[in-house]
């Protein structure tokens, strides 16, 4: 299993976030968890990639258990095992697009421009790579951040609303090249969304409420 | 806009009170500390000017000599004159007052006739103490002390000094003349005690309603018989003198104090930009709401000036304060010595006050200029989405390489009104061009380090981020490179100057021990060695040879001070003199001369050329049996950084020919033992207490090293001032990075998030703004460096010569100057990792959720 999350607990004060959750991803498994807002599916997504703290239960990545490790190691696994896509696109406005996806190989010390060129290719941005990203519209951001997310060949891919905000057909596009990309690179996807249009296409589509994670497929 | 202020800005200032209280801070420094020296240097001013018209009185005529005393036979012959309503003969001179204390108290003593002094200088009328015989007004050995010297002689009994011995006279009274120690007495008496008889210094005449000033002075002046060194002329202003004089110094002074000013400007501007930043999407929403860029302008010029109103007054208050302070325990003198022994009461003038608050309130506005020029130009769609205007809207350099060829220009303008006006200008320029530079020279380093950081991940995000940012980058350092600047600038020309005086004194004090019979040029006269007791301390044993100077006050031009005319041996100038080239061979039947820079720049002396004024003016000097005339020919030009209005050398041998005058002021003393001085000078003391009794504690003694040593100190303590305004201004520069990087990194949370989830540590992140602030402080230093440097060449070469008449070789401290941009560097990386620590911590991690 790429990830292994066990009954897993959190609270802030005396309200509980979540309780109980368990979950396990399959390596090239795409799992969606919809959820209402303040329900804590941005919270679990950051306990999984070792972002947040837990009060109970347990995380394994790649056979790793996050609970083990201090900060600096959880963020050399992150580094190693991880991409991120987020809504806001979050590209760093004073890196042009071909830096920003070859930021996590420069973080592991690869040097490799071809497979910064292959992804801009893999996502539709062939030749935009020297463009600053106020020069791209929203999809063409959010797409960078997908290159960029796997652009390290992670084992664990986590997207926190990638379409939200993004047009229907923009954000079919990105779901398109988000999953695709994700299965060339065999990597797990776990998808935190409202959209039912993106839900729908996962493996698994699981409701996080306050008592653990349901399963809706 | 009201609203706006009571609601959005009101806002801003609550969040960051202590952001905002340090511009405000900035701006109430400056005005504070240019008001306190204005108000300080102005009540000074007036008080001396005050006292000099006591004394003075207001005589409708005044009868002097250059050399300041002639023949009384001169009064006999005016005071009978028609239209003369009343003659007042005067004879003023200085000297030193011994009191209870048995030490030397610097006096000038005034000789008038008390019966008709009261008609023209009401101030010298002698007031009897009570009790005091009615003839003391023309006793001898009397005198009528003001306030002044009261306060300093707390005694009826003084002894005042005449050559090398001292004359006990009574207190009998007062005058009402203000300022420094003065001491009233007989005209007779004055004249027996200082045995200057038959001679005056001065007649002032008042004349009758219907005379005609113009024609008085011809029918005087157009007599055959009529003294040629005796002028008649409309009372000269020695106010007007110690005005022209001292503008320079102070102006100097507030333009040093106005740095701050400058600085606290800058303080403002980083404030404000990073408030303007750090408020980009909430200017973008009042766009998007309705609010137009001209509204938004004037919004952020408004909290500008606000800021700029409340640092204003609290400056006024404080400058005021300042002010009363010093002058209660200073006096009126802040250093360079015009003042001395005033002590005036605060000249507070609403006006000028206001003068001073309106320069705060205008740093305050020019500061936040661009500020709201950014709020009104940005782009709202852009904003609201948080790309903001990554390229800064690349600014026209054309601007800034405008401003610095003015500055350069402007560098060969002479002064105006003896003020380095156009340098203070070309200074501003330099200053404002350099700064508005900074992207490009931020662009042109860092486009070549760039490739260099390609793969090195934590360098590449802080050279780019400095790179496509360089409009941010400058705004951020451009506090640091107007405050290191100015300390750089400043740094060096206190550097330059102490270096070519010490060079100075080396050259001016070639003997092992001097002695001093009077501190001060007008007492030369009064208080000096006779020619045998030059000849008897050459005789003394220890001694190896003995050189006499003598000084004599010349007043060559009556809109300026008097100069310094030095007689010593001169057998070799270029050793004994620091010439600024070789000394020219002197033509046949000429007498040579070598005159300070000041005599170039003030009264027209020109290298290799015949001096005519001396000619005119030094005929007086002689005993009448030598009278001689001569032809004065400039051989030489020297440093001098005592005599600011100007001193003229002469060999003393040529002196002595055309005058006779053989008496000495100064004595310089070889040893054969350099070490023990001590045996030589109780060896000196014995031989003038032979003389006169208790001459021998008047005698002041000084070896070089102690000379030098002295003269060092108070060059020193003459410029701690600049120091306390480096740090000042270097402080207030490093407040602007601090504020500059603590809104920035707040600012950059959600990339700190990103890169967090990227897996960077956090002390990564901390080494990533750590960098940052490595990087765009040592920016700053470079420019600040070079800029300080240009700006230190415009201060030695154009502003020192303008403003005191002295030149000085450049002098760079490198090492003190890479301490100061080292100590710069590491303050500013210290301050973006401080700011750095709350930004990247773990709520960092949340900020990414935040919308843009």
């Amino acid at each position: 299993m790429s990830l292994v999350v066990t009954n897993l607990s959190k609270h802030y004060g005396e309200v509980a976030v979540f309780s109980q959750v368990s979950l396990s991803v399959a390596p090239g498994e795409f799992v969606a968890i919809v959820g209402e807002s303040g329900v804590g599916k941005s919270t679990l997504l950051n306990c999984m990639a070792g972002l947040d703290s837990w009060d109970s239960g347990a995380i394994t990545l790649d056979g790793v258990d996050l609970g083990s490790l201090n900060e600096d190691q959880k963020a050399r696994l992150r580094r190693e095992k991880t991409g991120f896509v987020f809504q806001a696109f979050h590209v760093l406005a004073h890196l042009s697009v071909a830096q920003n996806v070859a930021l996590p190989l420069m973080l592991l010390h690869r040097h490799d421009p071809a497979r910064v060129q292959a992804m801009l290719e893999a996502v539709g941005l062939t030749g935009l790579g020297e463009r600053l990203p106020q020069q791209l519209s929203g999809g063409q951001l959010q797409r960078v951040a997908i290159a960029r997310a796997l652009v390290h060949r992670p084992t664990l891919l986590l997207a926190d609303e990638p379409t939200g905000n993004l047009d229907p057909t923009t954000a079919e596009k990105v779901m398109d090249a988000l999953i695709r990309q994700t299965r060339e690179h065999e990597a797990s996807l776990v998808l935190v969304t409202h959209s039912q249009a993106a839900s729908a296409r996962a493996d698994r589509q699981l409701r996080l409420t306050a008592d653990g994670l349901v399963r809706l497929n | 806009m009201l609203a706006l202020l009571r609601t959005f800005s009101w806002q801003e200032l609550r969040h960051h009170p202590w952001r905002n209280a340090a511009a405000v801070l900035a701006v109430m420094l400056g005005v504070a500390l240019a008001l306190s020296v204005h108000l300080i240097n102005a009540s000074a001013l007036d008080e001396f000017s005050t006292a000099v018209r006591a004394v003075n009185g207001q005589p409708d005529l005044e009868l002097r000599n250059p050399r300041g005393s002639f023949d009384e036979a001169v009064f006999a012959r005016v005071a009978s004159l028609a239209q003369v309503e009343v003659a007042s003969p005067v004879l003023e001179l200085s000297t030193y007052a011994v009191g209870n204390s048995a030490q030397r108290v610097p006096l000038r003593v005034v000789g008038v006739d008390a019966l008709v002094v009261a008609r023209v200088a009401p101030a010298l009328m002698p007031l009897l103490a009570a009790g005091a015989d009615r003839l003391a007004l023309f006793s001898p050995d009397t005198v009528f002390l003001n306030a002044g010297a009261r306060a300093r002689l707390t005694t009826d009994s003084l002894q005042l000094q005449s050559a090398q011995q001292l004359k006990a006279v009574t207190v009998a009274g007062t005058v009402g003349a203000g300022g420094a120690p003065l001491a009233v007495m007989d005209l007779g008496a004055a004249q027996e005690l200082f045995g200057r008889q038959g001679q005056l210094t001065r007649i002032d005449l008042r004349l009758r309603s219907h005379a005609d000033r113009a024609d008085v002075v011809r029918t005087l002046q157009s007599a055959p018989d009529w003294p040629a060194d005796v002028a008649v002329t409309e009372p000269g202003d020695a106010a007007a003198r110690i005005n022209n004089l001292s503008r320079a110094y102070r102006v100097n002074l507030t333009v040093m104090a106005l740095i701050a000013l400058f600085t606290g400007a800058f303080l403002v501007f980083s404030v404000l930009s990073l408030s303007v930043a750090k408020r980009a999407q909430q200017f973008a929403l009042l766009g998007v709401l309705g609010l137009p860029g001209r509204d938004r302008l004037a919004l952020v010029l408004w909290e500008s000036l606000l800021l700029g109103l409340v640092g204003s007054a609290a400056g006024v208050a404080l400058g005021t304060a300042l002010a009363a302070l010093a002058l209660r325990l200073l006096g009126g003198d802040l250093g360079g010595g015009y003042f001395a022994g005033v002590s005036p009461n605060l000249q507070w003038s609403a006006w000028v006050a206001l003068g001073y608050g309106t320069l705060g309130v205008l740093a305050a506005l020019v500061g936040g200029f661009w500020p709201a020029r950014q709020a009104q130009r940005l782009a709202p769609a852009q904003a609201l989405k948080g790309l903001g205007d990554t390229q800064g809207g690349r600014r026209k350099h054309w601007i800034s390489i405008f401003l610095i060829a003015g500055g350069i220009l402007l560098t060969g303008a002479p002064p105006l009104f003896g003020i380095p006006l156009a340098a203070y200008l070309s200074v501003g320029l330099l200053l404002v061009g350099g700064i508005g530079a900074l992207p490009w020279l931020i662009g042109l380093l860092l486009d070549r380090l760039a490739p260099l950081t390609a793969r090195h991940t934590l360098a590449l995000l802080a050279v780019e981020r400095a790179r496509r940012q360089r409009e941010t980058a400058a705004v951020a350092v451009s506090g640091v490179v107007a405050s290191l600047s100015l300390a750089v600038a400043l740094t060096v020309m206190v550097a330059s100057f102490r270096e070519s005086v010490t060079q100075w004194l080396d050259r001016m004090l070639p003997a092992d021990l001097y002695v001093r019979s009077a501190g001060n040029l007008g007492a030369s006269d009064t208080v000096y060695f006779t020619p045998e007791f030059v000849r008897a301390a050459a005789n003394v044993v220890g001694v190896q040879r003995v050189q006499s100077q003598r000084q004599v006050s010349l007043l060559l031009d009556p809109r300026q001070p008097p100069v310094a005319l030095i007689a010593r041996a001169l057998d070799d100038p270029a050793r004994s003199l620091p010439l600024l080239d070789e000394p020219l061979s002197v033509p046949a039947g000429q007498v040579g001369i070598y005159v300070s820079e000041a005599m170039v720049d003030l009264h027209g002396a020109r290298l290799g050329a015949v001096y005519i004024p001396l000619s005119a003016s030094f005929s007086p000097l002689a005993f009448v049996e030598h009278q001689q005339s001569a032809i004065f020919f400039v051989a030489g030009v020297w440093r001098d950084y005592v005599r600011q209005s100007g001193a003229i050398a002469i060999d003393q041998r040529d002196f002595e020919r055309l005058t006779g005058d053989r008496r000495a002021n100064d004595l310089a003393l070889w040893l054969t033992e350099p070490q023990a001085p001590e045996r030589v000078q109780q060896a000196l003391r014995d031989l003038a207490d032979s003389d006169a009794p208790g001459a021998g504690q008047l005698l002041g003694f000084g070896t070089s090293g102690e000379i030098r040593a002295t003269s060092l100190r108070i060059f020193d303590r003459s410029f701690a001032v600049t120091y306390w305004l480096q740090g000042v201004a270097i402080g207030i520069g490093l407040f602007g990075v601090a504020a500059s990087f603590s809104a920035q990194v707040l600012s950059r949370r959600k990339e700190f998030g990103l890169l967090a989830h990227l897996g960077l540590t956090r002390r990564q992140i901390l080494a990533v703004v750590a960098f940052e602030g490595a990087a765009w402080t040592s920016l700053g230093a470079i420019a600040g460096l070079g800029l300080g440097l240009a700006v230190s060449v415009v201060l030695v070469h154009v502003v020192n010569p303008q403003s005191f008449h002295w030149t000085m070789d450049m002098s760079l401290p490198w090492q003190r100057l890479l301490a100061l941009c080292l100590a710069v560097i590491a303050a500013g990386t210290l301050t973006a990792w401080l700011a750095g620590r709350g930004a990247a911590g773990k709520d960092a991690v949340l900020a990414v959720k935040e919308d843009w």
